[in-house]
């Protein structure tokens, strides 16, 4: 099939108001009569609060409100409804909100906190989620229900298919580790925001949120300051990066509306540096322990899983990660039989939240270290255990998701080719610095993933008279170029100039609903979205086409803001046929609205069923460079082969699969919270070290089209997965390197030489 | 004697600016609550991101680090600086919208002023730079989107 | 951030400036990339900084070439350093500032506040004692006293300035004429830029034309309360052949190295850490 505008490189349509500055983020938003906000936070990781006294702070000149648990009235946030907006009585993580203040400037606000007297008594925290699943641990949060087995254990999922027994019988070989990942943060370049607008005069609040679900978070708003949903208005503004974190409301967002409520004026809360790092949605730490099996020839039989989540304080979305990782399991690469066990423990951290790859970074470590132990013991070949293990077009996994075109086996081939697996790896490795290959493969879902009711997109589409037309979409922009793509779709069906097309996605009182920016669904739900809009414009403009230009619909050629026929070649533009509907009979506007529901199906009790419309497949090889003096892993290159269906924008397409290789290069090498009782030490870009532009390997892209049936033009998501592989394969290449064995997170110097030094004393 | 206000003038993207400060305000502050630029952005506060890197007589700083008083007699260019009444995108700009190096967007400033300098200086030295120095020049502006491959891709198209 | 500020021009305000505060809490603010972060997370009440970003005083502001060496004025940025034709035979300086922070600071940061914050990861301050600089230190009487920067630092963030001095500037004594010049800055770091160092050794050795080695100097990086000289390590390979070293040799020197060493375990690294990669790169020069 041949595109015009589909598969070419298409700058970001916003990307010019980006680069001058013109652009209104968040952060820089000012309503006249703004009040500015800031927040108390509890001192201690875990304490009861005796009293607070906010006498002092209400006194201090320009101050219009201090609110705390006592004179506001909210329900619980999140998941789980365990978080309350403020703390009543006790804390139990070091984000704990016990009072804000909105006042005429950020530094009178910041005055009146200090001013603002509790008193705690300290408790000892418990940090550890094996400690807290001790028999005479107290119950860390109160609203938990207690069902899953044990009053500290947020959420259990347990899953299972083929006959475990049976394959251990029949395998060969059987490999049981313990992995251990640590917390790290996305660290969005702009610090979060919200600014609330509350009007007293008809009940409305406006919220201007850097959400990237903003039709759950009206509702679940709503819920929390038990008001009508339809009241509350979501502005997008545009988001200094999401990769998740915005998943979740947090605190600050319903503190700054109840601020704005109770002063009736707008109020803004901007976070700085070292809040985003300690309050923000974080990427949970995890312990993993994994038994895998395989028969004498290499062919998988059996996993055995048991994870320890630490849920912190709080449950978040991110407690659905086990769902993700437990798709791993079960259904990368083939596999007969699979128990899995994951459990999502409180502790007196702070909660964890709902980072790019949700989850999957740490299942995947995990696998594909395993599947290198398993090949080093069979004595077979790394790429070769892969290969004849790898997912295929037509199958349906043990878990019961379908693979009706399927890219795995191709990645894996692309990488292990371009990367000179088999030449390159068998180099004399002697000396100081020492080469080496790593392979890992990653499964995610690519069309959505339904885990709620709907996981669908409205749209609805605006032709003007003048033969503009505007793309109204529910879905949103965080900065991964999906309303470029959406555009490019409308340009390629409509042959009208990209110039001529405007998206409008910011706003809940005009956008139709959707479900929101997770599971790597945007291009893939609002793009089937806007083209089934689009084939309905068509009809309408087509009709009155072909009655225009006396032929049939079959005849007729949209392209270059014409409508053509191809028998006569008489043509008329676009927008003259939208003026011939508009201001003669039938009079009717050119608008048309549709809305997209994917073909996937909700898992039943035991999580079987197809969960996405289709799922997206990938391997990285990485050549990495150790140097056995210092311990400092250098990434030279970092081969990816990633199935996307089919390329729609290759410019913002290879922008994704850059900054994902290299968000997982800082997982994998240098990115940890550093936590000690509850406090992170590690606050700033200083001492939280995530890549700079001299850290960046050659990266090496190859595409595989697998022409995906259900996807916009073949397509599928893609954004999460090229962070996923990353950190096992470079744990892959270090360990195969130096003999060792990398089974945890990051890899610092200082433990690479740990490794190395270990190593020798146990030669020695 | 020591003051707590100070007398300033300078000039702000081709314009003259005169004011009484506060001595210990920043120039990023001064930048965005003063004169109400917003596209100078506070990424961090602490010289870490270079989100707020701004031209000081043409030489790229990180505004959160830099004394508003200490301008007074120079010349300052901002992000907003660069669209210029003949042309609406510098040619960095351009670069950087052509070869997808933007994706969120809020680092885009800062990375556009400090290849700004960079690109001056080897101007100015008759010097075309490789990949490594071009990385090197860019080391004080944290991405967290596009993995930098883009945007350096960017500032090797200028020369 | 709230303080006053004096912004003296000429040296003689700058000295009546230090003696009229000598009863307040004063700091110096030259490049602020250090005091802005510090005053952020802590202000001091009633600071007073004396703002040496105008003064017009070229023993502070240039570098030149003098009788006894080269001097290093202490308001001189990073980038000055970097672009100075006399130091590019200075590689260990040169490796130590290309190393310090980003583009945007080297050009503001100066070399004189890279000393008086006195850090032990102070990565310029690391080479110039492995040069055997000297300060220059201006007393508001007018005089001027040297110490050696072997000397200068007293601990964590201390040095020996007092109230009512500042430095002026630094001299690298000239070296003596060498054959073969072994010269650079090892900085270990979990990233290639942006880092403070874990540990770093800073080295200056050269030979005559024989490979015999004339002169040596060594310093040491957070790996002790201050950035240390480590001098036995010097002697160690004084008068040597430097074709000729033994495995031996080469560790009887990294164990002088490690002599200096007394590192601490904290977020960044672990003391093992520290003294074991110092060894290996100590080694790993010669």
């Amino acid at each position: 099939m041949n595109y015009n505008i589909i598969g070419k490189r298409i700058p970001k349509i916003d990307a010019g108001d980006r680069v001058s500055g013109k652009s209104v983020f968040g952060y820089d938003i000012e309503l006249p009569g703004m009040l500015h906000g800031a927040i108390l936070r509890t001192k201690y990781p875990s304490a009861i609060i005796k009293s607070i006294d906010i006498s002092k702070a209400k006194k201090l000149a320009g101050v219009e409100c201090v609110i705390t648990a006592d004179n506001v009235d909210t329900e619980n946030l999140n998941f789980r409804k365990d978080h309350p907006v403020l703390k009543k009585g006790e804390v139990n993580c070091i984000r704990d909100e016990i009072a804000a203040v909105a006042a005429v400037s950020k530094e009178i606000a910041e005055k009146a906190l200090e001013l603002i007297e509790v008193t705690y008594v300290e408790r000892t925290g418990i940090f550890d989620p094996l400690e807290a699943l001790k028999k005479d641990a107290p119950q860390i949060n109160k609203f938990s229900k207690g069902d899953n087995g044990n009053k500290n254990i947020s959420e259990a999922f347990h899953y299972e298919h083929g006959d475990l027994a049976e394959e251990k019988k029949k395998s060969a070989c059987i490999i049981t580790r313990q992995y251990v990942l640590p917390k790290v943060t996305p660290t969005c370049l702009s610090p979060s925001s919200i600014t609330a607008n509350y009007s007293t005069v008809d009940d409305e609040l406006t919220l201007y949120s850097s959400t990237q679900v903003p039709f759950l978070y009206q509702r679940e708003i709503s819920q929390v300051l038990k008001m009508d949903p339809s009241k509350i208005r979501v502005i997008q503004p545009i988001i200094g990066g999401g990769f998740g974190t915005k998943l979740d409301i947090h605190p600050f967002e319903p503190i700054c509306a109840l601020l704005s409520i109770k002063t009736g004026k707008p109020v803004q809360i901007l976070f700085s540096r070292k809040e985003e790092f300690i309050h923000s949605a974080i990427r949970q730490s995890m312990v993993i322990d994994l038994t895998t099996g395989a028969d004498k020839n290499g062919k998988f039989t059996f996993r055995e899983v048991k994870i320890i989540k630490d849920n912190g304080a709080y449950t978040s979305w991110g407690v659905k990660t086990s769902f993700v990782i437990m798709q791993t399991f079960s259904s990368l690469y083939q596999v007969p039989a699979c128990v899995y066990d994951a459990d999502a423990v409180y502790t007196n951290n702070v909660f964890a939240g709902s980072i790019r790859g949700f989850g999957n970074p740490q299942a995947t470590f995990a696998l594909e270290r395993n599947i290198d132990l398993m090949a080093e013991e069979l004595g077979m070949d790394r790429a070769e255990i892969r290969l004849i293990n790898a997912n295929f077009p037509g199958e349906i996994s043990g878990q019961g998701l379908e693979y009706h075109s399927c890219g795995h086996k191709p990645a894996l081939e692309a990488v292990i080719k371009h990367s000179g697996y088999f030449t390159r790896n068998k180099k004399n490795n002697q000396g100081r610095y020492k080469r080496g290959i790593g392979l890992a493969s990653m499964l995610h879902v690519g069309g959505g993933a339904k885990i709620y009711p709907s996981d669908g997109c409205g749209t609805t589409l605006k032709l003007d008279t003048y033969g503009y037309l505007t793309i109204i979409t529910g879905s949103s922009e965080i900065g991964q170029g999906s309303e470029t793509v959406l555009a490019m779709m409308a340009a390629e069906e409509l042959g009208i100039d990209l110039k001529k097309i405007k998206v409008i996605n910011t706003d809940t009182n005009v956008k139709p609903w959707d479900v929101g920016v997770h599971a790597s669904r945007t291009s893939f739900v609002a793009g089937n979205s806007v083209l089934g809009a689009l084939k309905k414009l068509k009809e309408k403009l087509s009709d009155k086409a072909a009655q225009l230009l006396n032929t049939s619909l079959e005849d007729l050629v949209f392209e270059n803001g014409t409508i053509r026929s191809e028998k006569t070649g008489n043509s008329f533009k676009i927008d003259k046929i939208v003026r011939e509907l508009h201001f003669k009979p039938p009079h009717e506007l050119c608008e048309v609205s549709y809305y997209y529901e994917p073909s996937s199906e909700f898992q039943d009790k035991n999580f079987k069923g197809n969960v996405s419309s289709c799922y997206a497949f990938a391997a990285q090889a990485v050549e990495v460079e150790v140097d056995t003096l210092t311990g400092k892993v250098d990434v030279l290159h970092v081969y990816v082969g990633q199935d996307v269906g089919k390329v729609l924008n290759p410019l913002g397409l290879e922008g994704q699969i850059e900054g994902g290789v290299v968000m997982g290069l800082g997982y994998a090498l240098s990115e940890e919270m550093i936590f000690e009782n509850g406090y992170l030490r590690n606050f700033s870009f200083h001492d939280y070290k995530v890549p700079t532009a001299r850290d960046i390997p050659e990266i090496h892209f190859y595409p595989i089209e697998t022409h995906e049936k259900t996807g916009p033009y073949g397509a599928k998501g893609m954004a999460e997965a090229p962070l996923v592989p990353t950190a096992a394969a470079i744990a892959n290449a270090v360990s195969n390197i130096l003999g060792v064995e990398i089974n945890s997170l990051p890899i610092t110097p200082e433990n690479v030489l740990k490794a190395i030094s270990n190593k020798q004393s146990d030669q020695g | 004697m020591e003051t707590a206000q100070s007398k300033i003038s300078f000039t702000i993207n081709g314009k003259k600016v005169e004011r009484r400060v506060r001595s210990s305000m920043l120039l990023i502050d001064f930048i965005r609550n003063e004169l109400k630029l917003k596209g100078t952005k506070p990424g961090c506060l602490g010289g870490e991101c270079g989100a707020c890197t701004v031209l000081v007589d043409g030489v790229a700083v990180n505004s959160c680090l830099y004394l508003v008083i200490n301008v007074d007699g120079k010349s300052v260019t901002t992000v907003e600086g660069l669209s210029g009444e003949e042309q609406s995108l510098d040619v960095v700009q351009l670069s950087m919208v052509e070869h997808g190096a933007v994706q969120c967007g809020f680092c885009t400033p800062g990375m556009v002023m400090a290849i700004k300098s960079f690109k001056s200086q080897c101007d100015h030295n008759h010097h075309t730079p490789d990949r490594e120095e071009i990385k090197k020049n860019l080391e004080g502006n944290i991405c967290r989107c596009t993995g930098y491959v883009k945007i350096i891709d960017a500032v090797e198209a200028l020369f | 951030m709230d303080f006053r500020t004096i912004s003296p021009q000429t040296t003689e305000e700058l000295l009546e400036a230090i003696k009229q505060n000598q009863g307040k809490h004063f700091r110096f603010g030259a490049g602020y990339t250090d005091l802005i972060p510090e005053l952020e997370m802590q202000m001091e009440n009633g600071l007073i900084v004396i703002n040496l970003a105008k003064l017009k005083d070229s023993n502070f502001t240039s570098i030149f070439l003098s009788e006894d060496g080269i001097r290093i004025g202490a308001l001189t940025t990073m980038t000055d350093v970097l672009s100075n034709k006399h130091l590019q035979k200075f590689p260990v300086l040169i490796e130590a500032v290309e190393s310090f922070a980003s583009v945007q600071i080297r050009s503001v940061a100066t070399v004189g506040g890279n000393l008086c914050t006195a850090s032990p990861a102070g990565d310029v301050s690391c080479a110039l004692v492995a040069l055997g600089a000297v300060s220059e230190i201006l007393i508001a009487n007018g005089q001027i006293r040297t110490v050696p920067l072997t000397e200068f630092f007293t601990g964590v963030k201390t040095t020996v300035l007092k109230k009512n001095e500042l430095l002026r500037s630094v001299l690298i004594p000239h070296q003596k004429s060498a054959e073969r010049i072994l010269s650079g800055f090892i900085k270990i770091g979990n990233r290639n830029s942006m880092e403070i160092a874990l540990a770093s050794l800073a080295y200056h050795i050269t030979t005559d034309k024989n490979g015999i080695i004339t002169s040596a100097g060594t310093a040491v990086g957070s790996v002790a309360e201050t950035i240390r000289y480590t001098e036995s390590a010097c002697e160690f390979l004084l008068g040597k052949n430097m074709d000729q070293l033994s495995e031996e040799d080469k560790e009887t020197f990294a164990d002088n190295v490690l002599k200096y060493a007394n590192p601490i375990s904290d977020i960044r690294a672990s003391a093992w850490y520290r003294h074991q990669v110092l060894w290996n790169i100590s080694k790993s020069i010669l």
